[in-house]
């Protein structure tokens, strides 16, 4: 019984760090923007360097790699998208944020796709797009701290 | 022979209980019974174990549960904690061990045959549904040694002295069993506010370590003091004084060295 | 001859047995965001549990006595409840997390999602504690983690600027806040110290009857095969931060962290690491729901323990079944096992002093260790780390609220 008076407050801990709060201006909303640019492009980068090197890893490995990412990114996607943007020159900052990390996710897909069915076809040519679309994330993370 | 010198919380309560015959786990000392002589002197005569003895304990919520839980499953009127007289013990040391074979807890034995015994593997033959040997001679007592512990305690003059943090017991009260003698209550060691436990730290001039330590538990109970039995005039709901405050020996008084063999009186020594 | 062999065992066991969940998320987590800048933290906490676990294995081998016996004894029935909640309940937070490791490893080895591997993990770990004898236990998955040696080889490999790593160790990163930096050094001692490992050290050298005579056994365990497990904790925030801290990727799925090793050694150091952290997220769920049931049985007085047959100590097997019940459950849920990894992580930070308090009194009592007790060294560093431990075991909560769990 003592245990479970802990347990409530730690699951309530638990549940609300999957959530995000509102923003209250626009200085906030910017501010979320760019942590969640930080997140996405971190998975890329991640995608990246298993890309670059993916003759030296399994296959099952790339792909539990690859499902991971694009969860997170589709993760970073809605919940930011979930925020409601507080003006209308916010909507402006969502809308490129959102462009990038659903390009991330696309890139992302198909390269699972394609590991999934035999093996990445130009990975020279994918670490390029990649490190396209992270750096533009960078980027804009950049601009809006 | 000098008679051996125990502390009941330090030395005797939460200690494990094991087997005399091959040193497997009993049950913990949950508390201790104690019942008086012809001259009016507590002594110990069983251990108590079990949830009936260890909920009154814990006190709180959880204490009343654990009390309330098994009441509701022991059938008999007026349910009491498992006994283990204090004849049956043969060493006092980092464990104490006890003779015979003490009847298993329910516990044990429900847990046994609903939960594990059913499962492949478990090195249980088909059990009988009935509880290993049946209790051992009840030899009941009169005073739980943990409603001792706690008790305020005022001086002949009505002054509070402090509460009862622990009671230094003398193993030559009457025989037990023909065997041994009983450890009787021969002071009681009060501190003078609620600051807890002494963690053994009252012993001797020369302490246990680490020093900070020390020197901070001793910090905390440095007016405790130590009150023999014949100090002692009535064991009511207070403790009542024969004596004045002032006539109290301090605590750190207990172990000054008097004589070479000091260091056997510092606690149980190895049989 | 045949001693020497059983102490270098045992060291390799120690050795194998150091590392598990905690540590592995920990270390990649810090190494890839605050590069080599919080090592130091790893060689605190290492010299701590060394310190602790080698009083707790000279009680164990002097008095018989396992530790939480000890620290109802010490600590009084209430106090040593409040310390059987705590204890417990990271203990089954931490067992949750290693299956949820042992299931990841098998995803990251076949493709087939971890979720579906729980059961069966879970399963198989329980058969383990039912059946298999306690000491070939301990060796064969103790044995089995030295795959892990793999991330101090890839390290080699990775060819890093030795220099650069070098710096880090005294310069964090500009763009980190302190709050953030502080907590992941709480979390970095949480998993290098964590309790269970105390609980498990000592219980085993009670359940293997050591006496005096074993104290050169448990003494080499503790102070060769512990560091170099600590060794390897740094091998692995080394790896994290030669790949991952350069390019900002910060990590959060046990595939990421194992990247490193990929890239340095190829298929082959994979395969060897994503073994190596089965074994060692596998060995880790049996000492975690092992320690679950022997924290209860020992604050009881319970008969607890693999030396006899399971019918003869059945609360302690129904404890441990039931721990193992509820830890799965908890993964079943979904909750990511990386999350429930660094929340166990620092809960037992801010439980430290509960657990090594009372050993550290008991080391020092002469009526349980006779000439054993602690020596003047002892007793100095136990108490720098009792304050060290006491200021953690304050800070630990509020700087998890303060930092939002480290974003």
């Amino acid at each position: 019984m003592r245990v479970s008076s802990c347990v409530a407050p730690i699951l309530a801990v638990l549940l609300l760090s999957g959530c995000t709060s509102p923003a209250w201006d626009d200085h906030d909303y910017g501010l979320k923007a760019a942590q969640s640019a930080e997140s996405a492009a971190s998975s890329l980068e991640i995608v990246r360097l298993a890309v670059r090197h993916e003759d030296r890893l399994t296959t099952s490995y790339l792909k539990t790699l690859f499902t991971e990412a694009v969860k997170d990114l589709g993760g970073v996607n809605s919940q930011f998208g979930g925020v409601q943007p507080p003006s209308p020159s916010a909507d402006e900052v969502r809308g490129r944020l959102l462009d990038l990390t659903g390009e991330a996710e696309d890139q992302v897909t198909s390269l699972l796709i394609q590991v999934r069915r035999d093996g990445i076809e130009d990975p020279e040519a994918a670490v390029k797009d990649l490190e396209g679309v992270a750096a533009k994330l960078r980027a804009f993370e950049e601009a809006h701290q | 022979m000098k008679a051996r010198e125990l502390h009941a919380n330090l030395h005797l309560l939460d200690r494990q209980v094991i087997s005399a015959d091959d040193g497997h786990p009993v049950c913990k000392i949950d508390d201790l019974e104690l019942t008086f002589d012809e001259k009016g002197c507590p002594y110990i005569v069983s251990i108590l174990t079990g949830p009936l003895a260890l909920g009154p304990r814990l006190g709180g919520l959880a204490g009343r549960l654990m009390v309330a839980v098994t009441e509701l499953f022991r059938p008999e009127e007026d349910p009491g904690p498992q006994r283990l007289p204090m004849r049956l013990v043969s060493d006092i040391n980092s464990a104490v061990a006890v003779g015979g074979t003490p009847q298993e807890a329910a516990l044990e034995h429900w847990a046994r045959v609903n939960l594990i015994a059913p499962l492949p593997g478990s090195g249980a033959a088909p059990v009988a549904h009935d509880r290993r040997p049946a209790r051992i001679g009840e030899v009941t007592g009169e005073l739980r040694m943990s409603t001792l512990l706690g008790r305020r305690v005022l001086d002949a003059g009505g002054r509070a002295v402090g509460q009862v943090a622990d009671v230094r017991l003398r193993q030559d009260g009457p025989m037990l069993g023909d065997v041994q003698h009983a450890f009787r209550v021969d002071g009681l060691i009060v501190v003078p506010r609620h600051t807890g436990r002494l963690f053994g730290y009252e012993r001797g001039p020369h302490g246990p370590g680490p020093a900070l330590v020390r020197a901070l538990i001793r910090g905390l109970h440095r007016d405790s003091r130590y009150v023999t039995w014949e100090q002692v005039d009535t064991l009511g709901e207070d403790v009542r004084l024969s004596a004045d405050m002032d006539a109290l020996l301090p605590l750190s008084d207990l172990y000054r060295p008097v004589s070479a063999d000091q260091g056997h009186e510092n606690g149980p020594t190895p049989a | 001859m045949k001693k020497l062999f059983a102490v270098t065992l045992g060291i390799l066991t120690a050795f194998g047995g150091f590392v598990d969940i905690g540590d592995l998320v920990a270390n990649s987590l810090v190494g890839a965001r605050f590069g080599m800048s919080l090592a130091w933290v790893v060689v605190v906490g290492v010299i701590g549990i060394c310190l602790f676990a080698e009083m707790s294995g000279r009680i164990a081998a002097v008095s018989g006595r396992p530790v939480f016996d000890l620290v109802r004894e010490r600590m009084g029935p209430r106090a040593g409840l409040v310390n059987l909640g705590a204890s417990f309940f990271i203990n089954v937070l931490t067992l949750a997390a290693e299956i949820g490791g042992a299931s990841l490893a098998l995803e990251l080895a076949t493709g087939i999602n971890y979720l579906l591997w729980v059961p069966g993990v879970a399963l198989v770990a329980w058969l383990v504690m039912w059946r298999v004898k306690f000491e070939t236990m301990e060796r064969v998955f103790g044995l089995a983690g030295l795959a892990l040696v793999a991330f101090a080889v890839a390290l080699w490999q990775l060819g890093p600027d030795w220099h650069e790593l070098g710096r880090q160790l005294t310069q964090p990163p500009a763009d980190e806040g302190a709050p953030t930096y502080w907590y992941y050094a709480i979390a970095l001692l949480g998993g290098a110290m964590t309790p269970y490992e105390v609980f498990f050290f000592s219980s085993g050298g009670v359940e293997e009857k050591w006496t005096r005579k074993d104290l050169v056994t448990s003494r080499a365990n503790v102070f060769i095969g512990f560091p170099l497990g600590g060794f390897l904790s740094l091998a692995i925030a080394g790896c994290a931060a030669v790949v991952f801290f350069p390019v900002k990727a910060e990590v959060d799925t046990l595939g990421q962290m194992l990247l490193p090793a990929g890239i340095g050694l190829g298929q082959l150091g994979l395969a060897a690491v994503i073994f190596g952290v089965f074994a060692a997220t596998f060995g880790a769920t049996l000492e975690t729901a092992l320690s679950s049931g022997y924290t209860i049985s020992q604050y009881f007085g319970w008969q607890w323990g693999k030396l006899v047959r399971p019918r003869d100590a059945a609360r302690f097997h129904a404890v441990v079944l039931a721990g193992v019940i509820v830890a799965t459950a908890l993964i079943l849920t979904t909750i990511d096992p990386i999350m429930v990894t660094e929340y166990s992580l620092i809960f037992s930070a801010a439980a430290l002093p509960l657990t090594y308090l009372p050993v550290l009194m008991i080391a020092n009592d002469p009526d349980y260790m006779g000439d054993q007790v602690n020596g003047r060294f002892s007793n100095t560093l136990g108490t720098t780390y009792m304050i060290l431990l006491l200021v953690v075991a304050a800070a630990a909560v509020p700087l998890m609220i303060a930092t939002k769990a480290g974003q």
